[in-house]
């Protein structure tokens, strides 16, 4: 089964750059990967990969299904979409975190009072996770965007959302309760191509962790 | 508008699925058959309890269960294995031993449905009870590669492991219970990156985290087990890492080695496998096809204590990577003036082995043509008062 076509789904945004410069240093190409371009797909022959353009948070079906092989997204992403893939190696860029924020007033209260509070967040399974792991009922308000707005217009007490900087909470009057999970970039496989294609992706995998390790 | 609503995950079965099912059924009953293996059924239900002894507690939150009218909890089989276990420890004691038994059987899960996952879902496999030793696990993997192979399908791979290689580690280690149970589940899960950062803070010997931290990829032939220093120093893992040599020696023996690869990071979840375990693969499924090991504690929880291997493979998974047949049967539609004249000469085909249908609507030629424009699977033949045959 050797020889076949490698394909890997990339995380469309921020994380396309540093992740085309990784796949250069470990020898994967790149020439005129871009998501700028009208291609979702980009094929090479040598070495035989394909690289399909995903928006991130759909990084992982296509991994967990079988439609690519191998797959480089967040493991914020990773974590909310709680996909049965293989997490292979820490890639270290796209730093960011999952946090608790609410209003200023609420700087330093112990996490047991933000029991029955209503959070706002994007991402529900990751709240409702956590918030569960600490013996607290908060109710879970679903929204899609803009979630530093729920607060402010009493539609929720507190929020959880990814921070990398921290301006977006500082902007709007919010202030970081706790930090939940740090995040970052991670290459994903599916369970059955580890296997069946294991002589192409594992030394790919230790080309990574190297690349890594070397910073 | 009538309710056509069912439950999420169920699915109705068309002819051409049933036929492509039943197709598999058939090649794999020939060839168990020819290994001596017998079919058995159990009930659809069983009690918590006999699931739970066997499987362990982790698979109640899969289960569809429901009480009886005395209070006891029950739920629809989630596998067959535990079935087969309490059926041969209740009806088989005093047979003689090893007992070759297969099943045919829709399980069930409660698990997110979507492709190749349903909630209720088709297994067929074996069960080889009261034998142990390395000849009875490599005719179970010898099976289970055949029967791929018997449905048409050549490219697949079958991964093998010894558990205890894994678990003698871990118990060398000296870490607590849940300490093990994490990593465990880190290494089933290939979750390389965080099985690297727990083994970071954890005060167990350099070695020892190293050669934890390589299971998981420790991939290819025999010369795998080269890489295991460790096992030299603990003698389970050595007799673990032997039995696997001598399977995999014996595998070259049955004539499927090609499909055979070592993969020690392979576990099985369930908590009642004790020795060798092994997956299949297909490159052309992002799911696992089949799977199954030994499991030489399971009977005792039954009190008939022997050892036994197995395996289970899934038909709905199958069925997807499988070509469709590409001939349809030939078929014949009779029809004509006369009731008696055509049903004489449906019978005269059927006892030729021929499918036939008969026109029971009374049509004319011309409307049985315009029925069967199109179908060139289908041959027509219309009686008429001159007994003209086409």
């Amino acid at each position: 089964m050797a020889g076949e076509t490698l394909t890997i789904a990339l995380s469309k945004g921020n994380l396309l750059k540093p992740t085309t410069q990784m796949f250069s240093t470990v020898g994967l190409p790149v020439e005129g990967v871009d998501e700028d371009s009208r291609n979702m797909v980009f094929s090479f022959a040598e070495p035989a990969v394909k690289y399909i353009m995903c928006r991130p948070t759909d990084v992982p079906t296509y991994v967990e299904q079988g439609a690519a092989d191998l797959g480089i997204v967040g493991k914020d992403v990773i974590e909310e979409q709680s996909r049965d893939v293989f997490e292979l190696v820490d890639l270290g860029y796209g730093y960011c975190r999952f946090v608790v924020a609410g209003p200023q007033r609420m700087q330093g209260i112990p996490i047991k009072q933000l029991n029955y509070k209503r959070a706002a967040t994007k991402f529900p399974i990751v709240a409702e996770r956590f918030f569960r792991s600490q013996g607290l009922q908060v109710e879970i308000i679903k929204l899609h965007g803009n979630i530093e707005l729920a607060p402010i217009m009493g539609l929720a007490d507190i929020i959880v959302d990814i921070v990398s900087t921290g301006r977006t909470l500082r902007e709007n009057d919010l202030v970081e309760l706790v930090n939940i999970m740090e995040s970052t970039t991670r290459l994903i496989c599916n369970r059955v191509s580890y296997r069946t294609k294991h002589d192409q992706i594992q030394p790919l995998v230790e080309l990574m962790q190297n690349t890594v390790k070397r910073g | 508008m009538k309710n056509r609503e069912i439950p999420k995950g169920l699915r109705d079965l068309l002819p051409e699925e049933v036929a492509v099912q039943r197709s598999m059924e058939q090649k794999a009953a020939h060839l168990f058959t020819s290994y001596g293996y017998r079919e058995v059924v159990t009930p659809t239900c069983e009690f918590l309890d006999v699931v739970e002894a066997g499987t362990g507690g982790d698979i109640r939150k899969e289960l569809f269960m429901f009480m009886d009218r005395d209070g006891g909890i029950l739920c629809l089989r989630p596998e067959m294995t535990v079935s087969i276990a309490r059926l041969a420890a209740t009806h088989m004691q005093d047979e003689g031993f090893p007992q070759r038994l297969y099943y045919m059987c829709n399980v069930f899960r409660h698990v997110q449905p979507q492709r190749a996952q349903y909630r209720e879902f088709w297994q067929l496999g074996i069960e080889l009870l009261g034998a142990s030793g390395v000849w009875a696990d490599a005719e179970v993997i010898t099976i289970a590669a055949k029967t791929m192979r018997a449905m048409g399908l050549d490219d697949f791979k079958i991964s093998l492991n010894q558990i205890a290689i894994f678990n003698s580690l871990l118990n060398d280690s000296g870490l607590g219970e849940s300490d093990q149970n994490q990593i465990r589940h880190l290494v089933e899960r290939k979750d390389l990156v965080e099985l690297a950062r727990v083994l970071e803070g954890l005060d167990i010997k350099d070695a020892i985290k190293e050669s934890i931290a390589l299971m998981p990829v420790l991939h290819g032939g025999l010369e795998v087990l080269n890489r295991l220093p460790f096992a030299e120093h603990n003698r389970q893992a050595a007799e673990a890492v032997g039995e696997l040599e001598r399977i995999y020696q014996a595998l070259q023996a049955c004539g499927v080695i090609e499909h055979i690869v070592l993969d020690l990071g392979v576990l099985r979840g369930l908590d009642y496998y004790t020795g060798v375990v092994f997956e299949g693969y297909s490159p052309d499924l992002g799911y696992g096809l089949l799977g199954g090991g030994r499991y030489d504690n399971l009977m005792g929880h039954f009190g008939f204590d022997r050892p036994a291997t197995g395996f289970a493979l899934g038909l709905d998974r199958l069925a997807l990577v499988l070509d469709q047949p590409k001939e349809l049967p030939r078929r014949f539609l009779v029809g004509g003036a006369d009731f008696a004249t055509v049903v004489a000469e449906a019978d005269r085909l059927r006892e030729q082995g021929c499918m036939v249908e008969m026109d029971v609507e009374g049509c004319s030629k011309e409307q049985l043509q315009a029925k069967l424009h199109g179908r060139n699977d289908y041959h027509l033949i219309y009686l008429g008062e001159d007994q003209e045959v086409n």
